[in-house]
């Protein structure tokens, strides 16, 4: 009976990784929860990840970047207390798309949600190329839509991008930069292919929604799952909602 | 069990008089050489436009070659295409496969032909989107299969990046349009080595270039198995929004890193049979192991759960379903298979928790499900769990009874048993000269709930390799083929070959396939099925499931 208690973690915290198709936001996961890099196959819909952080458990939304159009973006958002922001670095359509498409689903958020600015796949820009070593055994195989990767990209999405970013979202999250974590320390490069910055980042983030638990607590709330249960009678017939 | 002996073999003899002879005449022309690599020369030394439909009478074979080269000028393709030499009508059918076999090969005027390999494609890995499309092995391949939106985007392509192929794409386009003005359908065209299928679903447009045997029956399945995927993706109903709203949308958009599904899928469908019977395979396991499992489901439920499945190495375990849903309508066997593949192809997490809408297109193609998918045995990953609910908020609710699934697994040690269970081996059977076979039963109790089930051995030697595998495969699709052939559909078919002797035979109770050494004369097989019919009664229990477990999670029905 003990282990079954033990099993019947309630997050405590809600963190959600979002961005366009293909950025690495499921690689960058995999990378953190399973200490590797596989050429992952397409993410469907959210997954969810639980993460036991200390005395806490903080779950992570891994989202497919169609949410927009099932209209579910809202739903893997709310009440989130941190959001990562992810894009490509050798792609600039790939940040451009986090203003156009993806900071909107950002409004069921927690308000005193906190952002990070990530730009991934670190490892195919020639500024980080003498850095770290890619892991040998593992294959190279971009993705469908992605350039070539067999030779290094230029980097076309550059920190001070990333930066500028940061600012535009808290301008639309209608916060105040100085009240709100620097820029500097909420942008992030890193590459899930050789672990480039992953766990910093992760942690990073952990470290930083802890207030936000501490918080709900205080504020009496047990868990975030009451807050999320299901609204009975709804549609109960043949399944059909859409 | 001893009623069922007797018809066997009556009938037996009956279609034997019917059907074998004309069957025997075909083989002993194509075993000569082998079977499955020799085209239909038969049929069709000169290509012939099969088989259009037509609507107001007009001439489907009437395609005058000048207006083909204009509908090419207009898609800037014309030096790709030349019409063969003479422009006689019965060209149409050559004319259009060389132009989709070869291509962008501008460089090319002659068409080489290739005779279609059976084993060069068979597994490889699935990302062929870098290839080089003007490369004779990209014509190689097997089975091409394309998806293009009526305004002649390409939307997928299996082989090749779509943008490298967009000009074939657009080439293919002009067809369909140009057939559709006369009021007509193009449906198929045939050459010595390809058979291309056309299919317009709504506003999307589904092509296959086989250089498989394959029926244009069983290649129109395949498409139809490739639209439901896109559909359990997106729904019908917002694929035809879409376009209604904006005719050139570039669907991929929306599909982007859904390829790996649609390859996975493509790829399931070569080499599994479930895909070519339309029916399930359960992984076999004791009754009442499989009751039990069935219990833990039916007791883990919250509202608006509707379905749920448990699976291990890609069979089905059990599935456990809402009354009053299935009421409204069965679960069909394609959809689980486009859950299966979509479960394949997705990152299985150790502990991660899928949560996605998806769509049960012959279930209903216009709304989503809320799939729960999760893994009972990291690192494993080989038992699967699948929840589906009609509510999308329900994640945690739905979360916490896969906890409860876990938790009553856990006390009665399933994951051990299940992880011992596997399938058979025909040797079990007891019947020597037979090496493999597929059963798929009619005479289920419940049928109206029922899932279409079927059960297969294990593929073993000399069928372990995925050459023979695929050979095999090949064989079976063959005589399905011509079983279910629509001008001449068969009962029996007894195909004598030089590796191997299949029978196959469908009665109201059955259907099934069977391959046997080739020495086995043909009482000798008459005499095996029998045997195996007897045997697959007696293990019945044990190979399908008999009676599926339902539960009830609309409030008012059950507790209130
Ligand atoms: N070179 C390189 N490739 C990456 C990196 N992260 C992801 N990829 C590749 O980019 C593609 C998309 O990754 P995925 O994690 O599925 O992206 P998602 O759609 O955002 O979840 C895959 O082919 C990955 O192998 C990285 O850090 N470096
Ligand atoms: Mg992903």
């Amino acid at each position: 009976m003990a282990e079954s208690t033990k099993k019947l973690k309630k997050p405590d915290v809600k963190i959600v990784l979002l961005g366009d198709m293909n950025v690495g936001k499921t690689s960058l996961l995999h990378r953190y929860t399973e200490r590797k890099f596989k050429d992952t196959v397409s993410t469907v819909g959210g997954a969810f990840f639980l993460k036991q952080w200390g005395p806490y458990n903080i779950s992570i939304w891994d989202t497919a970047g169609r949410e927009q159009f099932h209209g579910l973006g809202s739903m893997y958002c709310r009440s989130a207390a941190a959001v990562i922001l992810t894009y490509d670095m050798t792609s600039w359509q790939s940040y451009v798309e986090l203003e156009d498409r993806f900071l909107s689903l950002t409004d069921t958020a927690n308000s005193d949600c906190i952002f990070a600015i990530v730009g991934n796949k670190a490892d195919l820009t020639d500024s980080h190329a003498q850095a770290s070593n890619p892991e040998g055994e593992e294959e190279n195989k971009p993705a469908r839509m992605s350039v070539s990767s067999s030779s290094l990209q230029r980097k076309q999405v550059n920190r001070e991008d990333a930066m500028a970013l940061y600012a535009r979202v808290l301008h639309y999250k209608g916060l105040d930069e100085k009240a709100c974590l620097p820029a500097e320390s909420m942008c992030f490069e890193t590459s899930a292919k050789t672990g480039y910055n992953v766990d910093m980042m992760f942690e990073t983030m952990f470290e930083l929604v802890v207030p936000s638990i501490l918080k709900k607590r205080n504020e009496g709330e047990s868990s975030t799952v009451d807050l999320e249960a299901p609204s009975t009678g709804k549609s109960n017939k043949a399944g059909c909602c859409t | 069990m001893e009623t069922t002996d007797s018809p066997v073999v009556t009938s037996l003899h009956q279609s034997d008089k019917n059907e074998m002879q004309s069957e025997n005449n075909i083989d002993s022309i194509t075993e000569v050489e082998d079977h499955m690599t020799l085209p239909r020369i038969e049929r069709s030394k000169e290509t012939k436009l099969l088989d259009t439909l037509t609507e107001n009478n007009s001439n489907p074979r009437y395609l005058p070659v000048d207006i083909q080269k204009e509908e090419a000028v207009v898609f800037d393709v014309s030096e790709t295409v030349k019409a063969p030499e003479d422009g006689g009508h019965e060209d149409s059918g050559e004319f259009v496969v060389a132009m989709l076999a070869r291509g962008k090969l501008e460089e090319q005027d002659v068409c080489k032909r290739i005779s279609p390999p059976i084993l060069e494609t068979s597994l490889e890995a699935s990302t062929h989107w870098d290839e080089d499309v003007t490369a004779e092995t990209w014509r190689q391949h097997r089975k091409h299969v394309f998806v293009l939106s009526e305004a002649g985007k390409p939307i997928y392509s299996r082989y090749g990046s779509e943008e490298a192929l967009s000009s074939t794409m657009g080439v293919m386009m002009a067809l369909v349009s140009f057939i559709q003005s006369g009021d007509n359908v193009i449906r198929s065209v045939y050459s010595d080595e390809h058979t291309v299928v056309f299919m317009q679903q709504g506003p999307l447009v589904l092509v296959s270039v086989s250089s498989t045997r394959q029926s244009e029956q069983q290649l129109r399945n395949e498409l139809l198995y490739v639209y439901n995927q896109i559909v359990s993706m997106l729904t019908q109903a917002s694929i035809t929004r879409i376009f209604e709203h904006k005719k050139n949308y570039d669907l991929r958009r929306l599909l982007a890193g859904s390829e790996k599904i649609l390859d996975g899928l493509l790829n399931l469908v070569d080499f599994d049979p479930s895909f070519l019977l339309s029916a399930v395979h359960c992984l076999p396991i004791a009754s009442s192991f499989r009751d039990s499992l069935s219990q833990i489901l039916q007791k883990a439920i919250t509202p608006n759960l509707v379905f749920s499945i448990l699976i291990a190495k890609n069979q089905l375990l059990t599935i456990a379903q809402e009354k009053m849903v299935i009421e409204d309508a069965k679960l069909d066997p394609s959809d689980l298979h486009l859950l299966l593949n979509l479960i394949g192809a997705s990152s299985a997490f150790q502990a991660g928790e899928i949560w996605t809408p998806i769509c049960l297109p012959s279930f209903n193609p216009d709304c989503y499900f809320y799939a729960y998918i999760s893994y009972l045995d990291p690192p494993e990953c080989t038992v699967c769990l699948l929840l589906l609910s009609t509510d999308n908020e329900a994640f945690y609710a739905v979360a916490e009874c896969k906890r409860k699934i876990e938790e009553a697994m856990q006390a009665q040690n399933a994951l051990t048993s299940i992880a011992k269970a596997q399938s058979y081996s025909v040797s079990q059977v007891g019947v020597s000269d037979l090496r493999h076979f597929m059963y798929k039963p009619f005479d289920v109790p419940d049928n109206h709930h029922q899932l279409t089930q079927f059960t297969s051995p294990e593929m073993e030697a000399p069928y372990d390799s995925e050459e023979e595998k695929m050979r095999l495969l090949d064989l079976y699709r063959d005589m399905h083929g011509r079983i279910h052939n629509t001008s001449r559909p068969l009962k029996l078919i007894y195909h004598v070959g030089l590796r191997e002797t299949l029978l196959a035979w469908v009665t109201t109770k059955f259907e099934l396939y069977t391959c046997f050494s080739p020495l086995v004369t043909k009482s000798c097989a008459i005499n095996a099925i029998t045997k195996l019919l007897r045997w697959v009664k007696k293990e019945e229990d044990r190979l399908f499931i008999r009676y599926p477990p339902k539960y009830s999670t609309t409030p008012n029905a059950s507790k209130s």
